[in-house]
């Protein structure tokens, strides 16, 4: 019997037994509980890789535990639990169950240290994260959940087909650094691109979160594309292709964040944007870099949560998260508001907010490098994001024109988990140093110098100040209710186009055929009856013909009757 | 931008006492006031460029003020540029329907909709 322990065996584990706890306080307390537990696994462990046995000649291992792993493992743990308290209220054991598989699954993936065990949990955090879209319940819902399935399933299939591959050309499943270069490799890449939403690649991402359930978004927002950044940074390293695809990843999210109503999407593509910082510590690939995309990813994941579970309170309470139908509601959920301002202010980097001491180090690392064009990309991504996350977010749901609708605040939990995750955004934003001490890299770096935070300040002031010229002017774009176009297009409209053109052409071909062939047969026919028909020339001979034809009937009628 | 303003009295004193305490940002004249403060904080900002040594990787970052003005210019061209692809890329809500969300209803299963009495 092969040792199966890992974080994830105590959330499947959790996630089997969690529909026979009986309903009420226990079955909620269980996916608060777990994450403690999966930390418990692990924390104390020396690096190395444990639970490792052989399957079939290949040396699989489920726990791998090394300062990378450390970190995602610990900061999943952190987020699963605060979308349990967050998710408090939710009775449907359907999402209970998917959520602790969700996460079970996001952790086992970070341990893994073979493409194997990787493969299963990267399929699984697919399967299991599609049930907190459908737990919507609603025909969209559906429909949005298998667009998400097939794009997610995608990626597995295409990762396996890599490992397959690279398990050919090397003999060895072992998950390390790899080469771009062999069909292998790059199959794998893709694989980790499509789940890291690399642009063009990255519809399914804005698409499907904001169609799952309140409390869904909160934990879809955490997992999936983090596991992604982590599984580039233990493959891809140092690929310079990462350092310009994460360019662009941080740039044309923010347009369409501008311009999009529902706020759980404009956080979205914010994520997307977010995502792009990191892909591009990846590829720069120095120390000071990986530890810029984990310490990115950490505070990433807190504040993004932060920032999705205040909209969602506001959904929550309002039924609606639409830009153009919100506005004014600080005047009844101002804790919500205000945790949702902490959340803006740290996706921003304002300084003592946690953003500030994570996205600097990749900023710092593309500077040294003398990446002049990508570190100005980053520098305008940087104050993009501030415009639509920091103020826009804020702006429209709880300022701007008022919308009349004054619901209750948030409740109790939610406020509880919203305020924790505010808490740890300021804290590792005031004092960083328990975070630095966790980053795979020892590098010292200080955050807090006059140049950095008097640079920073003027980015961003100035960022607002053009939010308030252009709000003051009315040239800023009024929030409208409306679906924007973007690369899902492809495949929602262009490709069933295509394919109904087609379809069209070949039903079009295959009718003229068939009505050409019939007119010739009907023609053929046609000719032959006017010649042999009872009015043709040729039939002319056909009353001699019938009364011979009667004669010998008659003749052969008196033979047979005459031998009688 | 419409509000649907609710005619009838509010009583502000039932709000949440943190709420209170924000009620100004509902008033134009003070809203200007904070717009000022931002104007003069902006200002006091770049003329702080001139009283350290800035430490820098790029050339362009020693011009006094270069995150400020780059920052401003690059939000104002990027609201601008969101504003012209808008007339690219708007569709209705129900362009996609019945296949998206977007067209829908949020179920009120998932919902916990209260609303306070003020």
């Amino acid at each position: 019997m092969p040792e199966l322990l890992t974080p994830a065996t105590v959330y499947i584990l959790a996630a089997i037994l969690l529909p026979f706890v009986p309903k009420g306080i226990f079955r909620q307390l269980v996916p608060v509980l777990v994450p403690f537990a999966g930390v418990a696994v692990f924390w104390t462990l020396q690096s190395g890789t444990f639970s490792s046995f052989n399957l079939m000649g290949l040396h699989i291992g489920l726990m791998r535990i090394d300062d990378l792993s450390r970190i995602f493992g610990l900061i999943f743990s952190i987020a699963a639990c605060l979308a349990a308290i967050y998710a408090w209220h939710v009775r449907d054991t359907i999402q209970q169950v998917a959520g602790l598989l969700y996460a079970g699954s996001a952790i086992g993936a970070v341990f893994a240290a073979d493409l194997i065990t990787l493969f299963v949990f990267w399929e699984g955090t697919a399967i299991a994260s599609v049930f907190l879209i459908w737990a919507r319940r609603t025909e969209g819902a559906y429909a949005t959940g298998m667009r998400y399935l097939i794009v997610q399933i995608g990626s597995g299939v295409i990762l396996m087909a890599g490992v397959v591959l690279l398990y050919r050309e090397t003999g060895t499943v072992a998950f390390s650094q790899m080469e771009l270069g062999s069909l292998a490799t790059w199959m794998i890449f893709i694989a980790f691109g499509i789940k890291c939403a690399f642009p063009l690649l990255h519809n399914w991402l804005q698409d499907a979160y904001p169609a799952a359930t309140v409390t869904g978004t909160v934990i879809l927002s955490a997992f999936t594309t983090k596991l992604a950044v982590y599984a580039l940074a233990r493959g891809f390293p140092g690929t310079e292709i990462l350092i310009y695809i994460g360019a662009v990843m941080t740039l044309f999210p923010i347009f369409y964040a501008v311009i999009e109503n529902d706020l759980r999407r404009v956080l979205a593509y914010s994520l997307n944007n977010q995502l792009g910082f990191m892909v591009v510590g990846v590829g720069i690939g120095t120390p000071l870099a990986l530890n810029g995309t984990a310490a990115h990813a950490f505070c990433h994941i807190l504040y993004k949560a932060l920032l999705f579970m205040s909209v969602g309170a506001v959904l929550f309470r309002t039924g609606t998260a639409k830009g153009s139908e919100l506005g004014g509601l600080y005047k009844t959920m101002p804790w919500t508001m205000a945790f949702c301002v902490v959340g803006a202010a740290s996706i921003s980097a304002f300084p003592l907010f946690s953003g500030f001491i994570s996205k600097s180090l990749i900023l710092s690392a593309s500077a040294d490098e003398g990446h002049f064009i990508v570190w100005l990309i980053l520098l305008f991504a940087s104050a993009g994001v501030f415009h639509h996350s920091g103020i826009k977010i804020p702006y429209f749901a709880f300022f701007a024109h008022d919308s009349g609708k004054r619901p209750k605040e948030a409740p109790r939990h939610m406020l509880i988990a919203m305020g924790v995750t505010a808490a740890l955004c300021i804290g590792i934003g005031v004092y960083p140093a328990p975070l630095y001490e966790l980053l795979p890299y020892d590098v010292g770096y200080e955050p807090y110098t006059t140049s950095h935070v008097v640079t920073q300040l003027q980015l961003l002031f100035f960022s607002a100040l053009a939010f308030t010229v252009l709000m003051k002017t009315r040239v800023y774009p009024p929030e409208l209710r409306s679906t924007n176009l973007d690369s899902d297009w492809i495949y929602r409209r262009m490709l069933p186009a295509m394919v109904a053109g087609l379809r069209h052409v070949i039903t079009g071909t295959w009718r003229f055929a068939s009505r050409v062939t019939t007119t010739r047969v009907d023609r053929f026919i046609a000719t032959i009856y006017r010649a042999h028909g009872p009015q043709g020339p040729l039939a002319r001979t056909w009353p001699t013909g019938s009364m011979v034809l009667w004669m010998a009937v008659l003749l052969g009628m008196t033979l047979v009757l005459a031998y009688i | 931008m419409t509000g649907s303003h609710s005619p009838r009295a509010e009583d502000p004193a039932r709000f949440p006492w943190l709420s209170r305490h924000l009620l100004w940002t509902s008033d134009p004249s003070k809203v200007n006031r904070l717009v000022w403060a931002l104007v003069i904080l902006c200002a006091g900002l770049t003329l702080a460029d001139f009283f350290y040594h800035k430490h820098s990787h790029f050339e362009i970052e020693q011009v006094p003020g270069f995150y400020g003005f780059y920052g401003f210019i690059m939000c104002a061209a990027l609201v601008i540029a969101a504003k012209g692809l808008r007339v690219l890329l708007k569709r209705d809500e129900d362009y996609y329907a019945p296949y998206t969300v977007e067209s829908e209803e949020h179920p009120e299963a998932d919902l916990g909709r209260e609303n306070i009495d003020a």
